[in-house]
C-alpha cells in the first residue's frame, strides 16, 4: 500500500523562483525514503508541500489517501512532522512544551513516554532556551512522535547531535519502521540514507535525478580499487587515477576486474600492496550525480 | 477544546514576560489620573479604561505575541499540528483577552462603586460593545503582526492604531468639542464604537451606526488577517 504518493509536484515562490521542478515519488507504507540532495536542492520545500504546509503551484501530493493541504484535518491527525527548525517558546519548560503539543492532538502518549523515547527526561524542567541545539533536535522528535504518527516526517532530524545521541536516534527510528511507522527522511548526512533508508531520491536544483535502492542508486556508478602499483611491470587494467604512489583502477564490473588484476598478479608474482576494493559508496554516487548535473 | 492547551501555555509565558506584564497590568491604572483630568464623572472614566485596556492589553500585546510566535517558528510549528489555523490564533489570544476581560470588571467595579455609578439600564450594549472590541483589536492585532518584523518594531508599527484611537475616539478628547465633520469621520475609527456602545449601556445614545461600524472593522479585520497574516519568519 503506498503511503505517500507525489506526482509531478513543481512549488515556486512568491519571487517566482521555481524551488521543486516536476518531482513524483511513492513511499510505501512502512518504509522509509530518504530525499537526499545539496543544500537549495529543494528537498525541503519538497516535504513542506507534502506536510500540507503550502499548496503545489502543479501536481499532486496524496498522504493516507488524502490532500494533505486541502484535507488537513483528515491527514494532520494521523501524520507527524519534525521540521527542520523546530519551533518553542524559549520560555516554556521541555516538559510545559510537550504538554502544550499533547493538548492540541487526538490521543496523544503520555508526555513521560515521548521524552524518554528520546532519552530527554533528565531535561524535563529545564527552559527551552537552555537545551543545546541537539537537545532541541530530540525535542522536536518527541513532539512529532507524540501523537502516535502512521507517517513521520523527519527533516535533518540529526543535525548538530553528537555521535551518541545520533546512534540512539536511528536505533528509535528503527524501531518506530519495526512497528510499521512510515518514514519521509531528508538528511545531509549520506551515511544516515545508507543505514536507514529502504529506497531514496538524489534531488538536484528542484528535480530528481537518481531514485531507487540504495544498491540500484549506487550500482549505476563504477566500482573502484585501488593498490600501490609493483615497480618497473606495466599492469593489465587501466588507471584511471594516480596520487602519492596510490593508482586507482575504476571498473563497472568489479568481480570480473578484480579477478583479472588478482590472476595477473599471480601469475607475474608481483604484490598489490594496500589492495583495497569496494563497490561505490552513496557518497560517490552522490558526488558524481551532483558534478553531473551541474 | 484544543485551543486551550495553547493559551495555558501563553499564559505562563505572560507571567515570564515583565514588559508584557507592565504594558498591560500598569500601564492602564496609570493612566487613570490622566483620564480622571479629561472628564472625572465614573461613566466616561470607566469607558476610558476600557479603551486603554483593548488598546494596550489585548491590541499592543497580541501584535508582540504574533511576531514573537512567528519569529521563534512557533506558529509555523503549531501549523504541523492538528490545529485549524483559526485555533492557532484563538489559543494564542486566548490570554491576552482573558487579562483583558479581569481588569475591565476590576475597573469597572472599583470605579463603580467609588463614584457611584448606576448599574447599566442596557447591559447588552455594554456586553456587545466590550466582546465586539475584543475581536477587532485580535483581528487588527494579527494584521499589523504581519507589518512587523521584529517585537521590537512592534512599537513603531503598533503607533497609526494606537495614536488614531486614543487621540481620536474621544478617550482623551471627546468627541463633542470637535467639528462635526472631523467627529463623524473619527467616529469610523474602530474603537469609536466600541466606546459608543458602551456609553449606550449608560445613557439613550444611538447604537445602529456604532453596530454597523463594529462589524464593517470585524470583516475588514478578517479579511487582512485572511489575506496578509504571515505564519513564517520573514527573511
Amino acid at each position: 500500500m503506498t503511503a505517500i504518493e507525489v506526482r509531478g509536484l513543481t512549488r515556486r515562490y512568491s519571487g517566482g523562483f521555481e524551488a521543486v521542478r516536476g518531482v513524483s515519488f511513492d513511499v510505501e507504507r512502512g518504509e522509509m525514503f530518504a530525499l537526499l540532495g545539496t543544500n537549495g536542492a529543494g528537498k525541503t520545500s519538497t516535504v513542506e508541500v507534502v506536510e500540507g504546509l503550502s499548496r503545489p503551484a502543479a501536481g499532486t501530493v496524496s498522504v493516507l489517501g488524502h490532500d494533505p493541504f486541502r484535507e488537513r484535518a483528515l491527514v494532520r491527525p494521523r501524520v507527524g512532522v519534525m521540521l527542520q527548525e523546530g519551533g518553542f517558546p524559549p520560555d516554556l519548560t521541555v516538559t510545559e512544551a510537550t504538554k502544550m503539543w499533547a493538548g492540541t492532538l487526538t490521543s496523544p502518549r503520555p508526555v513521560d513516554e515521548a521524552l524518554s523515547l528520546v532519552d530527554l527526561t533528565h531535561r524535563a524542567s529545564v527552559r527551552v532556551k537552555q537545551l543545546s541545539g541537539g537537545e532541541r533536535r530530540r525535542l522536536d522528535l518527541a513532539l512529532a512522535l507524540l501523537g502516535r504518527p502512521e507517517v513521520l516526517f523527519l527533516d535533518e532530524p540529526t543535525t548538530g547531535l553528537d555521535p551518541e545521541s545520533r546512534r540512539n536516534t536511528w536505533e528509535l527510528i528503527r524501531a518506530l519502521l519495526r512497528e510499521g511507522v512510515t518514514v519521509l527522511l531528508t538528511t545531509h548526512y549520506l551515511e544516515e540514507a545508507q543505514a536507514l533508508a529502504d529506497r531514496l531520491a538524489i534531488m538536484h536544483r528542484g528535480r530528481i535525478v537518481a531514485q531507487g535502492t540504495v544498491s540500484e542508486v549506487v550500482d549505476a556508478y563504477p566500482a573502484r580499487i585501488s593498490f600501490v602499483p609493483p615497480a618497473g611491470v606495466p599492469l593489465p587494467v587501466v588507471v584511471t587515477e594516480e596520487a602519492s604512489g596510490r593508482v586507482t583502477v575504476r571498473t563497472n564490473d568489479l568481480q570480473q576486474t578484480l579477478h583479472e588484476l588478482l590472476s595477473w598478479a599471480h601469475v607475474n608474482s608481483v604484490e598489490l600492496s594496500g589492495l583495497d576494493a569496494r563497490s561505490a559508496s552513496l557518497e560517490e554516487a552522490f558526488l558524481a550525480i551532483a558534478e553531473e548535473a551541474a | 477544546m484544543r485551543a486551550v492547551a495553547v493559551g495555558q501555555a501563553e499564559l505562563k509565558l505572560f507571567w515570564r514576560n515583565r514588559t508584557a506584564l507592565f504594558n498591560s497590568l500598569l500601564l492602564p491604572a496609570l493612566l487613570v489620573p490622566a483620564l480622571m483630568a479629561a472628564d472625572g464623572d465614573g461613566v466616561p472614566l470607566i469607558v476610558g479604561l476600557t479603551g486603554f485596556v483593548l488598546l494596550m492589553a489585548v491590541y499592543y500585546n497580541l501584535v508582540t505575541t504574533f511576531v514573537a510566535r512567528r519569529e521563534e517558528l512557533v506558529l509555523k510549528r503549531l501549523r504541523v499540528g492538528e490545529l485549524t489555523d483559526p485555533e492557532i490564533l484563538l489559543g494564542a489570544s486566548l490570554p491576552s483577552v482573558a487579562v483583558a476581560l479581569v481588569q475591565m470588571v476590576l475597573f469597572t467595579v472599583i470605579v463603580g462603586v467609588i463614584t457611584g455609578v448606576a448599574v447599566p439600564s442596557r447591559p447588552w450594549f455594554l456586553l456587545v460593545g466590550v466582546a465586539g472590541g475584543v475581536v477587532v483589536f485580535v483581528l487588527l492585532a494579527a494584521a499589523s503582526s504581519a507589518f512587523t518584523r521584529t517585537v521590537e518594531m512592534a512599537q513603531v508599527t503598533s503607533l497609526p492604531v494606537l495614536v488614531a484611537c486614543v487621540l481620536g475616539s474621544g478617550v482623551m478628547i471627546p468627541l463633542s468639542v470637535m467639528p462635526d465633520g472631523v467627529a463623524s469621520v473619527l467616529r469610523l475609527l474602530p474603537l469609536t464604537p466600541v466606546l459608543d456602545l458602551m456609553r449606550a449601556g449608560w445613557a439613550d445614545g444611538p447604537v445602529l451606526r456604532p453596530l454597523i461600524v463594529l462589524a464593517v472593522w470585524i470583516g475588514l479585520g478578517t479579511y487582512a488577517v485572511r489575506r496578509w497574516f504571515r505564519w513564517d519568519p520573514r527573511r
